[in-house]
């Protein structure tokens, strides 16, 4: 029972941690700009699709790979916020109404995967899987990269965003955007920043999933599900709380197979988050605004 | 054949939800992500009841109404006080939890698999299986779903819903419990989508998760938006355009699941493309369907209202009409109002004056019930009004106006003034249904009321056309029509003449001393002091939450003490 519970616990941390790197992808966005970017989901899978070419078609090696799907990424969610976000905000459009075009993109974008590769799931070949146990729990050498790579990048992007010029402006806009403007700080040079920064992580953390779970046109939507529910429980517009908010949910979806069986995974996350909304709306770590 | 007549028949369930959505998210504005889930728990209860309870076909109907209903009615409460992102997210999450719950409460729903061998509904002595016998009922669904979905969003009820949609502050402060609406809003619109889930459970003889997926959710979203939101019409256009129309790919003679995604292509880009270019979606709100009469008054007939109506009680109505005693109130560190008390007299003009800053917005707060105070009494004419909401406060005869305007920008100027008049019957679904002749007899005399007070104002002529288009002084005169429109007679009004210039000035100083005539009770805040000395008989003078002088305004403006606060001069 112990030894369930240090497993799943472990389980926990690691799809924990890239839910943290996924809802800081999103956060970092979201806060910043306030669109809710729901084709977020479109970044990753176009990003994955990237990587799954780039090494399987054309024989790239794999790091080469995730430099690509970043790379990918980032110009993806450069292209979304000129394209189609920014163009909106110029006619005054309405937060639904910018929510629904992200939809529609999404809703576009996975067609246009699907027809240009088809429905069947590819694989992401090249990296040596094999099994690590560290005392009572065993994991795989994907899921040691998950963990390594998260951490790396989270603790990268928040040394950049307290110890540089760029990541203290995103912040000010991140927390008043007429006082951040007042200081000279352009939000639509901001905007682009932290679409480029976060479709980034997003293709990063896209390809690291793919890794375990193969890529098919519809691999965005879950994990960014999953960046709202951390952003929401950690606190809109805190860094630090949608790391915790990515490591709880992590937790709790694995540590709850302690009492409810395993095909109930999927509502726990939602139940969290629909509690949260509910009785703590501004998140954990969030400031409490009206 | 039988392919085209299902195809009716799908455009005919999706008319019904997306018609039930409109209400939600059209009229009151509230983004619902979990309309599928609604559709869902329709359809399940249904297929249970009618295998399992062997209840008949349209008994099953009532017993997924009312379930839906009610589990809409209950889950509406955490939905109640959020909006924007935080509603669209909340409503995900319940979608995501019914379809996980279908998925995973495999006792009840059978899980994956799904419910098989539904019965077929019998009626009239018919059992219908094919599409040709189902489509009669379905189009009489539609049609009485329609019905119903024009009925409420033409009615006053549908008007008091565009105000929730439109501005919820704005909305208490003419006296209508946004609470009240957006739940009987949720209730209305679950208890329509279960209309065609009994129905396209029957239908189909089988249903499974699949069909109330997230999917489905954003597919009625974006068919209600796209067809045009607050216009009944408009989702029957949706649906047979998005329904109906893709079916025509068929003929590409493609595999199925690469023509599944060229529409789901087509769909995504439109909504992109729309979103730019046509946000009102194929019919827009203001657009009429039948005829009818438009919302432009035939010749403005509207006689100036009685407006004295309550100053015959005024001989004997307590006086002041209005008191508040010891008034306090903090937020963290600042003192906003520190043991404030004030009178209004009966039938007088008040003045609040001092410098930004010193709370004078805050004492208007605390007075109608937006703020709860820390301390202290408000007394409305003897009645202690103190912690009651703001909307009940407007009831009893205190009402506000704001600094900021806020009409109901996407109504007409007169459903902006008609929106406000209390008590009436086609707020209620009761009468709207049942005592149609009432609400419509009260509606026509209520437009009159309306038309007076715009008259009264001065822009009757302009009662057609929509708020955000008049100019900003114009606005405010509205805004002043609509206060009077809730027939309270103490008026509490925050800047009146700010932000217009001298012409709209004088028209509403204008104004105010004929409401005084008429009996009213009238407060203002107000920066200009010519303004305030030409109106006001009263005059507190407020600094960083405290009153500091009270007297005639000339008195006032004569201190010289009073003069350096007001204007920043003094040196400490």
């Amino acid at each position: 029972m112990l030894a369930l519970a240090a497993q799943l616990a472990a389980n926990g941390l690691i799809t924990g941690s890239l839910y943290a790197l996924l809802g800081v992808s999103w956060g970092l966005i979201f806060a910043t700009t306030r669109i809710f970017h729901f084709a977020h989901a479109l970044t990753l899978t176009v990003a994955v699709y990237a990587a799954v070419v780039a090494v399987d078609r054309w024989g790239v090696g794999l790091p080469a790979g995730f430099v690509l799907a970043a790379a990918v990424g980032c110009l993806f969610g450069l292209a979304t916020e000129r394209v189609v976000y920014r163009p909106l905000r110029r006619v005054d459009a309405t937060q639904l109404n910018i929510f629904l075009a992200s939809l529609g993109l999404l809703i576009a974008g996975e067609s246009a995967i699907l027809i240009a590769f088809g429905p069947q799931a590819r694989e992401l070949p090249g990296f040596p899987i094999s099994g690590i146990a560290l005392g009572p729990v065993a994991f795989t050498t994907t899921e040691g990269l998950w963990l390594l790579a998260s951490w790396a990048l989270l603790l990268l992007l928040i040394g950049w965003l307290w110890w540089t010029r760029y990541g203290r402006a995103i912040r000010a806009v991140a927390s008043n955007r007429e006082l951040a403007q007042c200081v000279g700080i352009d939000p639509e040079r901001i905007s682009l920043l932290v679409f480029a920064v976060g479709s980034a992580l997003v293709g990063v953390a896209g390809t690291l999933l793919a890794l375990r779970d193969t890529a098919s046109p519809t691999i965005g939507v879950q994990p960014v599900l999953a960046a709202f529910i951390a952003v929401f429980l950690g606190g809109i517009g805190s860094v630090l709380g949608a790391v915790l908010g990515g490591l709880i949910l992590g937790l709790a979806e694995n540590m709850g197979a302690l009492v409810l069986p395993g095909h109930w995974q999927g509502v726990i996350a939602f139940v969290v988050l629909f509690l949260v909304l509910i009785f703590r709306p501004s998140g954990l770590l969030g400031v409490r605004t009206r | 054949m039988d392919f085209w007549l299902h195809v009716l028949n799908m455009i005919g369930l999706f008319a019904i939800l997306g018609l039930s959505l409109n209400l939600l998210l059209g009229y009151a504005g509230l983004v619902s992500m979990a309309h599928a889930a609604f559709f869902g728990v329709g359809a399940y209860a249904t297929a249970l009841t009618a295998r399992d309870l062997g209840l008949p076909f349209p008994l099953t109907m009532v017993a997924a109404i009312v379930f839906t209903t009610i589990l809409a009615g209950v889950v509406t409460f955490p939905a109640l006080r959020v909006r924007g992102e935080y509603l669209i997210l909340l409503t995900l999450a319940f979608q995501m939890v019914i379809y996980g719950l279908m998925l995973s409460w495999v006792d009840l729903t059978a899980g994956r698999t799904g419910i098989s061998a539904i019965p077929r509904p019998r009626l009239l002595g018919v059992t219908l299986v094919t599409p040709a016998q189902f489509l009669p009922l379905v189009l009489a669904c539609a049609a009485g779903v329609f019905t119903i979905a024009y009925r409420i969003g033409e009615s006053p009820l549908g008007r008091i819903l565009k105000a929730v949609r439109d501005d919820e502050a704005a909305t208490l402060a003419i006296g209508k419990s946004v609470l009240h609406y957006k739940v009987l809003v949720f209730c209305v619109s679950g208890g329509l989508a279960a209309v065609a889930a009994a129905l396209f459970a029957h239908y189909q003889a089988f249903i499974n998760p699949f069909s109330f997926n997230l999917d489905r959710s954003i597919f009625l979203v974006a068919l209600v938006v796209l067809g045009g939101t607050a216009n009944p019409l408009g989702t029957v256009v949706g649906a047979i355009v998005f329904v109906g129309l893709p079916e025509l790919l068929r003929f590409l003679q493609a595999r199925q699941d690469i023509v599944d995604a060229i529409r789901s292509l087509v769909f995504g880009l439109l909504l992109v493309l729309f979103m730019r270019f046509r946000p009102e979606g194929f019919v827009p709100e203001h657009a009429r369907g039948f005829g009818w009469a438009g919302a432009t008054p035939a010749g403005a007939s509207g006689a100036i209202p009685d407006l004295t109506g309550s100053s015959e009680v005024a001989a004997d109505a307590p006086d002041p009409a209005l008191s508040a005693r010891n008034l306090r109130k903090r937020f963290g560190g600042i003192t906003a109002a520190d043991d404030l008390s004030l009178a209004l007299p009966r039938g007088k003009v008040t003045a609040l004056v001092g410098p930004n800053g010193a709370g004078k917005t805050t004492v208007f707060n605390l007075l109608t019930g937006f703020l709860i105070p820390d301390g202290g009494t408000v007394e409305l004419g003897g009645t202690d009004v103190t912690r009651r909401a703001p909307w009940r406060t407007v009831r009893l005869g205190l009402a506000r106006s704001f600094q900021d305007v806020r009409l109901f920008e996407r109504m007409t100027v007169l459903d902006n003034v008609l929106a406000a008049i209390p008590d009436q019957p086609g707020e209620r679904l009761g009468p709207l249904f049942f005592a149609p002749r009432r609400a419509a007899e009260a509606e026509r005399r209520n437009r009159e009321k309306a038309l007076g007070y715009l008259a009264f104002v001065g822009l009757a002529d302009r009662a057609g056309e929509v708020a955000s288009s008049l100019a900003f002084g114009e606005q405010k005169l509205v805004a002043l029509a609509r206060l009077i429109a809730t027939e309270a007679d103490v008026l509490l009004l925050d800047e009146p003449a700010s932000g217009v210039d001298l012409h709209w000035i004088r028209r509403i100083l204008d104004l105010i001393r004929r409401l005084v005539a008429s009996g009213k009770t009238v407060c203002i805040v107000e920066h200009n002091l010519e303004v305030v000395t030409a109106v006001a008989d009263h005059a507190y003078f407020m600094e960083a939450g405290r009153i500091i002088a009270e007297g005639r305004p000339d008195e006032l403006m004569a201190d010289r003490r009073l003069a350096e606060i007001y204007f920043g001069t003094v040196r400490r």
